[in-house]
């Protein structure tokens, strides 16, 4: 492999250079129209003869790279090889770089480069077939020429895997924030204005303190902090009584709790916003038996601070839920025993050995509910009205009337900044000492019931909640059956016609209803991006979990990083990164798909890493040692005992996909127009019935799809202990 | 010479877990590291497997250098500590997994690899899963899966550390058979010093991640070179005697009242550290001993079926004697003296 590697790399690149179109092509590569201009044609042309017959000389020293590692495949000595590989790989793809970002549209990019070199008259599109297999070509050869002189375990496979995973991540998620950096602090033409920023970020509509002096409106950024420490603080508080009750008292309806956890994964983000309305709003059923019964007034007093903490409190508590009852359960029960034989009773043991136990996992549950509250877009605006939060700020920037990208770059940073901040804030927290109290050692303890006291608070503040949030569910889907809420409570399913409507003319079946252009669109991309989502994960995982590796600790970082930045940010970024050369994708499916797939992947690589830690480590050095490569070890070793996580990250890859608005809301078009974008707008025309139909079919189909892919994936064979994991010891 | 270290170094950031070892490995034989836990014992294991590449230095193996190769391109294989059996394949594809990742057709490789089974006893263990074999079972499984790949040399690593006491006894002994049946080269990491004297033709005992002493099991207990070593190769008494140098092969040391004559070549005149070993010392009642013993008291015993441990106050410090004679067995308290057998008094340093 390792010999032939190199050869087949820069044969690969060599080809792309000769016979693909170097940039990208307006009507896409399927259309073949460009087949006869592959020469002649500047739109058209090769690497080679962009270089030879266009002036674009600067491609030049690029293509000479890759017939310098076409050469080094003649050479005997691994050692020399590899570093010349390394060597002619690294230069190519520095000058690569250099000329994608130095030269585009217009010429020079900077002003400072035409001082320098004059001006020019050459410009440069985007990147298209040729420009991108060259450049996979040189990562490809630069990992390999790694793995020659020792890098990586020698392993060219894992080399590989690092680059592509560190390459992916720094174009499509580095590179975009990075991008919001540059653009908050440049003004409309493209000049850097530090100043700008501060004029910016520095205006009462930001940081007003009004609201608590009384009267007047806070700033959007403290109206988002509010909202956000709020929503930690009650998400992690009600998850926290959910845990106890399921996990330390002999409550019946377990089950029925678990159920919850399932909803907030299927159910897109407003859904409960839309159900709050239909109980709060001027025509929800409150309202109007107020005012049949006493005569009052119905009110707006569901939009505002109030409505939108309420909804992401019902949305968010299960989110609290589930990574609070891992910790809970991770709590060693014989810890409890030995404090209890210590002489403290229930209660001390809860307060000063249980709890503080669990300090890191609700730190987690905190940060959690915060970053899905300051990222939260579906809910502030449909139940927001005048209550302003940074992500509806930031959308009506660059939707809006205002069209101001800068201002939307400058409070897209700021929202990272509040982010980050909480990230960090947590790492500190936790990062003062590890609790894992789960070991392999049996620990044949029992969990210590809770104390009365601790027992009755849980009971009182969960059950009503949870009977609440069915309850909201199911006004949720009743509000789709019904004509028009508050007024006519005739059953009907005109909005599911409405929405989905199937004719059968002549020319056979006609897709008539109104969901399904954007319906078939949101399915299409969502399948793209879901293997690719779990499988980028996976792997990520696999190379933090298994590999050692320089800068591993820095990938690491960088993927959990781009877990603590919200969507609305991502999506801002993306539209600023990538509607410019070198990378000219905004308005297309890609776009999209990729922006699923950096969304989402950081949920894969947590499911991954923590599947694949409880995978004794010694089973991949076996496999190894017994002449299986790193690729061979992954799919005959690794990968059939993880695929618990495979169908979790392929989930979590399409279902996310499928509910997620924050980030996606910026990249939609009238052409790939999705399920969830469709529906903000129906709510906010105030077609509540469509919107609600709309979501509740949404919900359903999730939930078969996860059922689809468990069938399909299935579980792992592991014999007759489904528990021996480690190492096969019974 | 089927392993070759040279100068090897492995650092973990600022950590060193080796600091510069070398050896060889002759074929055919088998090599134990020996050590404490920490020693850098099983990072140097893990240095010939390729599963570790080490910061400086050179290893070769079967003449080859392959110092920057990993695992899959070195012709070793290995038995691990917790056997590492893939749970999701059964007793049968586990053995051929390596003979398939070598390239075998699926028939040659089920041939082989039932030829393996039965050399380790397990031909009727095919069909079974990992989880519904015993710990010994497993442990032979293990065997069978690296054996069959003919590697130019086999690692054991801690291999028995997971057995009972009795299971321990029979596994080495079959894997000690079975290394000098098949004429294997196989280097083995242990921390029990009985067990490796028990398989090894030699040893290599490491220390902070160097190599202490290298020798036969013989050498390392009667020659040891360093109080370390004097300590870690059985049981030993730290005591100071002092020394007189009668001729070239022979050393006078005085213990207490006591002196013996020690055969040393390099030792100086002057105080030294001493070793004695507890079999070597003889505890009878006073007078019984001679002029030229060692005056004492018990100051513990117990009773051990086999053989009677005393602890025993002496001017010499305070020395642990094993005796035999558990049929007149002594009382706290009472005085004693201690003869001491020359081949049991090792002078450690001075």
């Amino acid at each position: 492999m390792i010999s032939r590697a190199p050869l087949a790399w820069s044969v690969a690149g060599l080809l792309a250079a000769i016979a693909l179109p170097w940039y990208a092509l307006q009507e896409g590569l399927d259309s073949g129209a460009w087949l006869g201009g592959l020469w002649s044609s500047e739109d058209y042309a090769s690497g080679l003869a962009q270089t030879i017959e266009h002036g674009k000389w600067w491609l030049a020293p690029v293509l000479v790279a890759l017939v310098i590692c076409l050469a080094t495949a003649l050479m005997q000595t691994r050692q020399r090889r590899g570093t010349l590989l390394l060597i002619a790989s690294a230069a190519g793809l520095l000058l690569f770089a250099a000329q994608a970002l130095g030269i585009g549209l217009r010429g020079w990019s900077t002003g400072w480069l035409t001082t320098v070199f004059g001006e020019l008259d050459s410009r440069q599109v985007g990147l298209g077939a040729g420009g991108a297999v060259v450049m996979v070509a040189l990562l490809s050869l630069l990992s390999i020429g790694l793995a020659l002189r020792g890098g990586f375990g020698g392993d060219a496979f894992v080399a590989g895997a690092v680059t592509t995973v560190a390459a992916s991540i720094v174009l499509f998620t580095a590179w975009p924030i990075l991008r919001i950096l540059i653009q908050a602090f440049q003004d409309g033409d493209g000049l850097l204005a530090p100043a700008l920023l501060v004029e910016r970020l520095a205006t009462e509509k930001i940081w007003s303190l009004r609201c608590l002096a009384g009267g007047g409106r806070c700033g959007v950024a403290w109206n988002t902090l509010f909202l956000a420490l709020g929503c930690g603080i009650g998400t992690t508080a009600l998850g926290l009584a959910f845990a106890l009750i399921v996990t330390r008292t002999s409550f019946g309806f377990k089950k029925t709790l678990r159920v919850l956890t399932v909803l907030p994964i299927v159910t897109p983000p407003f859904v409960i916003g839309l159900a709050l309305i239909l109980v709060f709003g001027r025509a929800g059923v409150v309202n109007q038996f107020l005012e049949w019964s006493m005569g009052i007034e119905p009110t707006r007093w569901i939009y505002g601070f109030q409505g939108v903490f309420l909804a992401q409190l019902f949305a968010f508590t299960p989110v609290a839920f589930l990574v609070l009852i891992g910790v809970v359960e991770g709590v060693s029960p014989t810890l409890e025993e030995a404090s209890q034989t210590l002489r403290a009773d229930r209660w001390a043991t809860f307060t000063t050995v249980s709890l503080p136990l669990m300090r890191p996992g609700l730190a987690n549950a905190f940060l959690v509910g915060f970053i899905e509250s300051i990222a939260d877009f579906g809910n502030p605006i449909v139940l927001g009205g005048d209550y302003g939060v940074l992500s509806t700020e930031i959308y009506f920037a660059v939707v809006g009337a205002q069209l101001d990208y800068g201002r939307a770059a400058s409070l897209a940073l700021l929202l990272l900044v509040f982010a980050l901040g909480a990230f960090f804030l947590q790492r500190r927290v936790v990062g003062t000492g590890s609790y894992a109290t789960i070991s392999g050692k049996g620990d044949s303890g029992l969990p210590t019931p809770l104390p009365a006291l601790a027992r009755r608070a849980a009971a009182w503040v969960a059950l009503p909640w949870a009977a609440f949030t069915l309850m909201l569910y199911g006004f949720a889907f009743v509000g789709g059956l019904v004509k028009v809420w508050g007024r006519d409570y005739t059953p009907t399913l005109d909005h599911y016609t409405k929405a989905f409507a199937v004719e059968r003319t002549a020319d056979g079946l006609l897709w008539t209803g109104a969901a399904w252009n954007s319906f078939w669109t949101t399915l299409k991309l969502a399948a793209i991006a879901a293997p690719l989502t779990a499988a980028l994960g996976l792997i990520a995982a696999w190379l933090l979990v298994r590999q050692r590796f320089a800068g591993r600790s820095a990938l690491e970082f960088a993927t959990m990083l781009s877990f603590a930045v919200p969507g609305t940010v991502i999506g801002v970024a993306y539209v600023f990164a990538f509607n410019v050369p070198p990378i000219e994708i905004t308005g297309t499916a890609m776009i999209i798909v990729l922006c699923f797939v950096f969304r989402n992947m950081p949920v894969g690589v947590r499911a991954g890493m923590a599947a694949m830690s409880q995978i004794d480590r010694s089973l991949d050095e076996a496999s190894l040692t017994l002449r299986g490569r790193a690729p061979q070890t992954l799919v005959y070793v690794v990968l059939p005992l993880l695929r618990p996580a495979i169908v979790g990250a392929l989930v979590y890859g399409f279902v996310r996909a499928v509910t997620t608005v924050s980030a996606v809301v910026f990249l939609v078009t009238a052409e790939y127009e999705l399920a969830t974008t469709y529906i903000i707008l129906r709510v906010i025309n105030g077609d509540y019935g469509l919107a609600i139909a709309y979501s509740c079919a949404l919900i359903v189909l999730m939930l078969a799809v996860i059922l689809l892919i468990q069938f399909a994936v299935g579980d792992r064979r592991l014999g007759r202990r489904a528990v021996a994991l480690k190492g096969g010891r019974a | 010479m089927s392993v070759e270290f040279q100068n090897v170094v492995k650092r973990y950031g600022a950590a060193t877990a080796v600091a510069g070892i070398s050896f060889t490995v002759e074929s055919g034989t088998l090599v134990t590291l020996l050590g404490p836990s920490g020693c850098g014992k099983t990072t140097t294991l893990r240095m010939i497997a390729g599963l570790e590449l080490p910061s400086e230095g050179r290893i070769a193996i079967a003449g080859r250098d392959v110092t920057t190769l990993g695992a899959t391109q070195r012709d070793v294989s290995m038995v691990f500590q917790c056997y590492a059996l893939f749970p999701h394949m059964n007793v049968l594809e586990n053995v051929c997994y390596g003979l398939r990742r070598s390239g075998q057709s699926r028939d040659d490789a089920a041939r082989h690899a039932r030829e393996g089974l039965l050399q380790v006893g397990l031909k009727d263990y095919e069909a079974r899963q990992p989880s519904e074999l015993s710990g010994g079972q497993q442990q032979r499984v293990a065997v069978a899966r690296a054996l069959v790949l003919k590697p130019s040399v086999l690692l054991f690593d801690e291999p028995l550390s997971n057995l009972d006491a009795r299971l321990r006894r029979q596994m080495r002994e079959e894997i000690r058979e079975l290394q000098q049946r098949l004429g294997l080269t196989v280097v083995y990491v242990t921390h029990d010093q009985q067990e490796a004297m028990a398989v090894s033709d030699r040893i290599i005992v490491m220390n902070a991640g160097r190599i202490e002493q290298q020798g036969s099991p013989r050498d390392l207990y009667e020659r040891p070179a360093t109080p370390f070593l004097a300590r870690f190769m059985g049981e030993s008494n730290p005591a100071r005697g002092l020394l007189r140098r009668l001729d070239p092969a022979t050393v006078r040391v005085r213990l207490g009242d006591c002196e013996i004559d020690v055969a040393n070549a390099t030792a100086a005149d002057g105080e030294a550290t001493v070793a004695i070993r507890p079999e070597s010392i003889a505890v009878e009642r006073p007078g019984a001993a001679g002029v030229n013993s060692l005056a004492g008291t018990i100051a513990k015993t117990s009773y051990l079926g086999t053989h009677m441990e005393y602890s025993i106050d002496t001017a010499a410090g305070v020395l642990f004697a094993i005796c035999p004679h558990v049929e007149r067995a002594l009382a706290a308290g009472e005085p004693v003296a201690l003869r001491l057998a020359p081949r049991g008094v090792l002078v450690v340093e001075g």
